[in-house]
Order: C-alpha cells, then structure tokens, then sequence
C-alpha cells in the first residue's frame, strides 16, 4: 500500500495512541512497514510542569514539526496533557526576542530612554560597567569586615526553569565570583514552604516516595492541589487505580471546587487557613482511638514544638508585625503526652466550627488516615506551600503520616508536589537560594563554606556567610535602592510577585538600580527592564531538569535559537569574562590566591582545570544522529559535562549523604533516574530498608537526614492569615492557575490559537455572590484590595465553583495583573507568599 | 503546499458514558474516533487545515460533558502536500 505524507503521518499517530492505550489495531504495523520516517525523533522532558513528562522531538530542516508522548517514559508512558500540544510551538512565537534591547536617548543609555537594539558587546559593556560600580561601592562598604557581615548590592533573580548546568553556573558565579548571596529562584514563590518543612521533619529536601505510589495506594487526598489540571498526567495515574482497584477513594479539599472534584469520593471545602486545624483535628482523632503506631513512633520519631504567634512576613513597620509576640522556628523538645494535649482541642466540633466543613466528611478523612489497613498517598502544591504558615502546614500533614507510620512505603507517604519544570533539579538540589550552597550546604555554616571553597579551589572567606536577600526581599530591596544591579533571568517576577504596585514596580524603575532581564519573549518583566538579553529556550540548548519525584533528566540540543538569542549558560559564562580578579576581589583575598592575579572571572570559575578538562566532542544518540552543541562550540569545551560533573563532587565528597546523581553520560541515555544512584542503581523509596542503600538491615526505616535517624513531629496550632475579609473588603480573593497556560503565560500565551482559546483571566465567582452585586456572568467586574485593582469579566459557571464569600482569579493573564491586587504576607520561616489569601471587594465596573 | 495540522488524543470517559461521548466527538468537523476499549477510552484524531481548529478542538474536548480526561499522545504541523507520497525505506 502507498501512503502520502500526510497519511503516513496520521497512521503514526494512530498507532502510537493505541499503544499508550495498551491496545493493537490490526494492519497498522504493515501500513508503516515500508515507509521511512523523516523525523528525526529524540527525547525531551517537558518544558512546562513538575511532573517530568517525557516527549520524544521530532525535527525536520532545522525546526520542530511534531511532538509525541514517549512511550519509554515510565512517568507517562506515551502519553501527554494537552499543554504538550503547545510544545513544539512555544519556540515559535512571533514577537520571539533575537537581539539585545537597551534603554537609548540619543545614542546612549538612558533609564527613561525606549528600547534600541545593541550588540551583546554593548550590552555586556554597559552592564559590566554597572555591575563593576556596584561592586566597586561594595569592595569599600565591606572592608574590614568578617566575611560573615558582608553585604553587596548585586542581586540576581532566577528560576526553577534553569537547567541544572545553569543553575549551578549561576550560583558559582554569584556566591564565588561576585561575592554575594542575594541569589533567589523564582521557587521560592512555589516551594520554599515545602523545603522548609522537610528540612524541619527530616532534615533533607524533596519527597521519600516517588510516582509508583500512585498505583499502590489505596487511598488519596489531595490538599490544596488541582491536579486534574495543574498535574493531568499524574492524575490519569490515579484515575486509572481509583477506577480499577477494588475499595480505592479519593478525598479533595480545597477552598473552591475544581476540576479534581469530578472524582471525589469525599468533597471537602474548607474556608482559607483551616486546614492548620483540620491536620490537628486528624492527629487528635488518631491519638484519642489510639490509632498511631506507638513502636514506629518509638523508634523513629522525636515530638517537638515550634514558637507560636510569629507574625506575616510583611515589612517591618507594618502593624501586624510589630504586634507579632514570637519569633523564628527554634525547635524545642516535648514530650509525647504534651503533644497528644497540644492537638486537644481540636476536636471534631472544633475543627467543624473553625473549617464549615461538614462532620460526617471530616470524620471520614480522619478514619481514612486512622485505618491502619489503608495505604495513603497525601498529595499537596500551592495550598500548602503559599500559606503564611507554609512550613506549619507542610509539618502538620507529616505529623499524621509519622504517628501512624504511613510513610516511606510504597502506596503510603506525604507527597509535595512541583508546579516547575527544575524547581527540585536546580533551584532545591543545586541550591540556588540566598541561604544555600550546592546538594543542601548552607552558606551560614563555616564548614559548608570551606567545603564548597574547596571544590571550587578557592581562598578560604571567599564566599560570604550572611544569607542574601530572599525573592520578596529582593523586590523591597530594590524599592529601598539597596540592591542596584539586578539581573532576572529566565521568570517573569513583574507579573509572579505579590504586591506588583506598591513593591515590583517602584523598584525596577528605581533610578539608582540597573536592571537585566533575560527572556526569549518580551514579558511584562522585560518590558520594565533597562536591558532586555534574547534568550534561547528549552531544545535550543542542552539541558538537565529534576522532577518532583527526585528524577533527573537530560535532553540534547535540537535546534539552534533565533537570531542572535543566547542560552543563559552562554549568559552567564560570557559575561564572567568581563570580571578582571582585581575588580571584584579585594587584594587581602586575592593575596591569598596569587595563582589568579591578572586573570578573570570565567578563568577562575569555568576555565579552572575541572570543568573545561571535558573536551569538545561530537554528541551523538544511539541510532548515530548527531547534534549540535552551541555552548561547547563557543567555549571550546563541554561546559555542560563539567559543571555537572563538578556539581557531583559537592554529592560524593562531603558529609551530606543521599544526593547521589551517576555520572553525566549515564542521563544521556536513559528516561532519568531517581536519586541517591549509588552503583547505576536508582532509590524509589528512600529512608526504606531494602530500597534505599543507606539504611541498613535489620533498621527498618532510619530518616538519616537527621544525625540520630529520628523525623520531627511538630506541633503547631491554627492562626488566623494576616489579612480576612471585613466589612469593606468583603471577599475572599485566591489565585493559581489554569491548565491551558502555565504560570505567567509568557510562553503559552505566544501560541495564538492557545490564546484564543482562554483568552482572558476571568472572575470566578458564586452566583449568589455575583446577584448581590448586581452583576451576571460576562459583565465586567473590578476587583479591589487595599493595594490596587483590576477588571476582569464574571464567570459564575465555569470549572472553578468557589463558594459564597471567595473568588478565585487566574494569574497568567499580563493584561490583568491580579497581582496589583494581592498582599506580600509571606511564611516567616520560608518567605513564600501567600498568594491564596486576601481580602477584595468587587464592585461593577 | 498547505499547513497539516493532525493531533491524537486519547480520551477517557465516565463509565458508561463512553457511546454518547463518542458521538458528541464524531459530529465535531475534522474529528474521527478509530477505536474503543472497554475501560472507557476512545483513540481520536483530530485534522485541520488550521492550527487553531485543532487547539479548539482539543480544548473543547477536554472539556465536554462525560469526558474524564483527555490526554495528547502525538501532534504534528508543518507544511505538506496532500498528495506528496512517503518517503519509501530504504532496504537493509
């Protein structure tokens, strides 16, 4: 039989659907027998959410033409959500960024100049002149000072969307060579209250479970997490065992139904913040039936309590935080019998009265998790983690997964979710907060520093001690003219950061900061810059992502970027050039290492013997196709091999165990593996006897994170958010996301036909709620808070049904920027804001 | 020379809803259903001239009455002939 193109085309997706469906349809293996593939296809993880999806690219003359779940991927097993149809055309939008953009009058920089195109040699000159001021300003600001005072007025912004090479590029070039530590990941805003709390609980980062506890659980409850649209791959996942084991429930709480809904089996809306009391009415419930698990407790688990009434993360001056009464999260030890009277009061009256959740459904989740036979997966996202007591939170859900032993099992365990792409893989693993240091080394520690000083081979005090500016900070900071030289890369933080109006703004227009943005598209955050730098995106480059499941994946480069756009690693590296030691050193540290007198930046932090030992090479796949490799093409070396393979001695060289990553070839070949790797070897379970290779036989379970073994049962009680609806403002206001645009919608947004589909934030609101104000469905609303407003159009029934007395507004829409609207708060612990809760009104426009 | 727009979805249905799910799908233009199982799920393709037609398409679908969820296995667009023949394989 003769197949057209077009025909061939449509059979292949044909079969490779009825193979994800686990079924054969007859003749289609003979249909394709005869005919070539001119595709060339090479796998991928997906550009847009933290579940690590794999897709396989197929490119044609130079371009991505086709896209398809790869069948090899034991995430999603050839299938994908609909956002991957969107994937092969993000790269192609129109107003795609190919040449620097620097703000002119008359030739010349200026602050209030319009936007000309520039070389990068201009664009790299005007902005090291910039940034060799600031540090000029800092050398003297800091001299005599112990390396734990030091301050700097250079900040960088990045992104748990940075390849891991990147990440971890940045974070040298900004902690060794720039000295400073106000480095900070868009992260921050989704999963710093989850990094919190398993610091807290089991003092090492990232979930002990992994994805195949989607099929052997019993159980699942989902709090705060939309996962039929935020996470649809994962949630196909639990569809398939709700529908197919025998017994299997699915409990959902949120303070608004959604689309997850559909499969409760237990609905539970709960009014914001009181899912703090419903976690301790649960552990009540557990400890008066006597349901823990006294020998798991025993063995493997010390209570604890954490200072209460700790204030909203706002500014100083704001009176919230000056009526605040205590302080930090210093731990101090209890006893079990005062923890089992700490959640006391939480009975189940209690916890109806706090939540309006109805009794009968509280009281099946708690003997859902009180069953000793059921195995339960707890699954959560932003719901937990942007809550002012994120951290809290975050405890309080491993709490009850402790006291009945449920965890490090397959089918049982807490599991925090990622809504990013690397927000585990780079900004949590490499560790590309002000507070860390590469694999979970903390910059406040001598010992961390001198370890890292080490491997990076330089002077001892090189790397400041004091923690840097955090992603909210940041933002204060360059409003306050603290931070002057400001680099974003790879986010859109204009549209992402709470408080845009009174915060955001004013600081990137501050005239004493110079502001860089890093971006493939013009976003609104590039649009408020000085320097706009094209970048090049996803398979333009080589890269490395880490999903939530601790899985680390690679993809080769595909296709080349656009003009003149460049990759950050490119970025990053090509600038450090400009730095000649003596300009961002002071010379008692440079005496200390007379071996860099004279040389630069990129010498010392790339060019060091380690990293540029790998040399240049063909990258080739298994079937023989080559590829490119622009950055190896420009630097003479593969400096995406070296950096992760210096990246890898912070993993095998130190005291920290259980972050082992195989070498840099292994990832090339295979669909990603789950870390610690310790000989080829991936850890599904970790903390699990018989799973994970540092628990010993005959321990059963050992959280070896902490020095005795032992997790954290915290107690902490219910607060009120820093702000509720009054009399004024009377509405409840949450935001997230939608599935058809991801994030910001800066690059979901570029694809016209996406746009067209959704095309606008809406309102979410109750019906009643819209009556009273005289509004219908399709009648434009304002939305107002104490900070700003915006418009947006009344959706009474759509997929997310809020309650009376809450609406709910998509954040990825730049016209309508809902965060003029929202509050700063943020977790004093984590510093993550709470973007799910304030008080609006809403009036008719 | 045209723009061939193809995307393939695999689509889960409620129980028991699958019939009038199917049916819904093959009144929408450019739509086909080529096989079912019995757990719910139906192998579509969706064909358009137009790349927005399929992202509507797949939008709508995702979002129709009785449909769990719909999942996107293969997609593919660029410019080709209706009649350009595949390229035949060379012999081993």
């Amino acid at each position: 039989m003769k197949l057209t193109r077009r025909e061939f085309v449509k059979t292949n997706a044909i079969a490779a659907t009825a193979t994800a469906a686990g079924i054969t349809l007859p003749g289609m293996k003979e249909a394709l027998a005869n005919t070539e593939d001119t595709i060339r296809w090479d796998k991928a993880p997906c550009r847009f959410c933290g579940t690590g999806c794999s897709v396989l690219v197929g490119t044609q003359n130079g371009r991505i033409v086709a896209t398809q779940g790869d069948p090899d991927a034991p995430v999603n097993r050839g299938l994908n959500c609909i956002k991957g149809y969107f994937l092969s055309k993000i790269m192609y939008g129109k107003d795609r960024l190919t040449k620097p953009l620097l703000r002119k009058t008359n030739g010349v920089y200026d602050k209030e100049g319009d936007f000309e195109e520039v070389s990068w040699d201009e664009a790299f000159d005007i902005m090291a002149e910039k940034w060799k001021a600031a540090m000029k300003k800092d050398m003297a600001a800091n001299a005599g000072k112990p390396v734990e005072k030091m301050t700097s007025t250079v900040g960088m912004f990045g992104s748990g969307q940075w390849t891991i090479f990147e990440g971890y590029a940045a974070s040298k070039l900004m902690k060794a060579g720039f000295r400073s530590n106000h480095i900070d990941p868009n992260a921050r805003h989704c999963m710093a209250s989850a990094v919190g709390g398993f610091m807290r609980a089991f003092g090492a980062d990232e979930p002990m479970g992994c994805y195949d506890d989607l099929e052997h659980a019993d159980a699942f409850v989902l709090w705060g997490s939309n996962m039929s649209e935020m996470h649809p791959i994962l949630w196909t996942r639990i569809t398939d065992t709700r529908l197919t084991k025998d017994n299997c429930e699915v409990h959902v709480l949120s303070t608004y139904k959604h689309r997850s809904f559909d499969l409760a089996d237990n609905p539970i809306i709960f009014k914001p913040q009181t899912d703090l009391a419903i976690l301790n009415y649960i552990a009540n419930y557990i400890i008066q039936n006597k349901a823990y698990d006294k020998d798991f407790i025993n063995k493997h688990v010390h209570f604890k309590k954490t200072p209460t009434d700790i204030g909203y993360g706002l500014r100083p001056d704001n009176p919230l935080e000056k009526k605040k009464t205590g302080k930090g999260g210093k731990l101090t030890g209890i006893s079990f019998e005062e923890y089992a009277k700490s959640v006391e009061p939480y009975t189940l009256e209690k916890a109806h009265e706090i939540s309006g959740v109805p009794k009968e459904n509280l009281l099946r989740l708690a003997k859902l998790y009180a069953d000793p036979k059921k195995k339960i997966t707890s699954l959560w996202t932003m719901g937990f983690n942007q809550h002012t007591r994120g951290v809290w939170v975050n405890g309080l859900m491993y709490n009850v997964h402790l006291l009945t032993g449920k965890i490090s099992q397959p089918g049982n365990g807490p599991f925090s979710l990622t809504g990013q792409p690397s927000a585990c893989g780079t900004a949590r693993e490499v560790g590309t907060f002000c507070h860390r240091l590469p694999a979970d080394y903390v910059v406040k520690k001598k010992a961390h520093r001198d370890f890292a000083e080490k491997i990076w081979e330089l002077p001892e005090g090189t790397i400041p001690g004091k923690v840097g500016y955090h992603a909210v900070l940041q933002n204060r900071m360059l409003k306050d003219g603290k931070l002057n030289a400001y680099w974003v890369m790879c986010n859109n933080n204009m549209q992402a950061a709470a408080n845009l109006n009174e915060e955001t703004l004013p600081g990137y227009r501050n005239p004493d900061n110079f502001i860089v943005v890093s971006d493939p598209y013009p976003t609104v955050t590039a649009m408020a810059a000085d320097l706009i730098l094209p970048t090049a995106m996803w398979t333009e480059k080589e890269g490395a992502y880490g999903n939530a499941e601790r899985r680390t994946q690679f993809w080769r480069q595909q296709v080349k970027a656009p003009g003149e756009a460049k990759s950050d690693l490119w970025q990053l590296m090509e600038f450090a050039k400009r730095f000649k030691m003596e300009d961002v050193w002071p010379e008692d540290l440079l005496a200390k290492a007379p071996q860099y007198k004279g040389k630069n930046l990129f010498n010392v932090l790339f060019e060091n013997g380690f990293v540029n030992q790998y040399k240049k090479q063909t990258v080739t796949d298994e079937r023989g196709n080559e590829y490119a490799n622009d950055e190896m093409e420009a630097f003479g070396f593969y400096p995406q091999k070296g950096l992760f393979e210096e990246y890898r001695r912070f993993q095998h060289e130190g005291v920290k165990k259980g972050h082992e990553q195989a070498p840099f070839d292994t990832y090339h070949k295979v669909r990603g593996l789950r870390w610690p790797v310790i000989n080829g070897k991936e850890t599904l379970w970790r903390y699990a006897e018989g799973y994970d290779p540092y628990v010993k036989k005959g321990e059963g379970i050992r959280f070896y994170g902490k020095k005795d073994g032992k997790a954290n049962i915290i107690t902490a009680p219910y607060e009120p958010p820093a702000e509720s609806p009054d009399q004024e403002y009377d509405l409840w206001l949450s935001t997230g996301r939608v599935l058809e645009h991801w994030h910001s919608g800066s690059m979901t947004r570029r694809v016209p036909e996406l746009y067209r589909a959704v095309p606008d934030a809406l309102v979410y609101m109750h019906p009643a709620d819209a009556k009273k104000r005289g509004l219908r469905r399709g009648m434009t609303a304002k939305i107002v808070s104490r900070r700003g407003e915006i418009s947006a159009q009344v959706e009474t029934r759509g997929r997310n049904r809020p309650p009376e007395g809450l609406v709910f507004v998509p954040w990825f829409d730049a016209s309508r920027l809902i965060n003029k609207v929202t509050l700063d708060a943020t977790d004093p612990l984590s510093k993550e804001t709470d973007y799910k809760k304030c008080a609006v009104k809403i009036l008719k426009a | 020379m045209s723009e061939y727009n193809l995307c393939s979805l695999l689509v889960h249905a409620h129980q028991g809803q699958m019939n009038r799910v199917q049916e819904m799908l093959q009144q929408r233009p450019g739509v086909e259903v080529h096989a079912n199982t019995q757990d719910s799920r139906m192998i579509v393709t969706v064909e358009a001239d137009n790349r927005r037609e399929v992202a509507q398409q797949i939008m709508d679908i995702q979002q129709l009455e009785g449909v769990l969820s719909a999942s996107m296995i293969y997609q593919f667009s660029d410019d080709i002939d209706e009649f350009e023949p595949a390229q035949k394989r060379m012999s081993a």
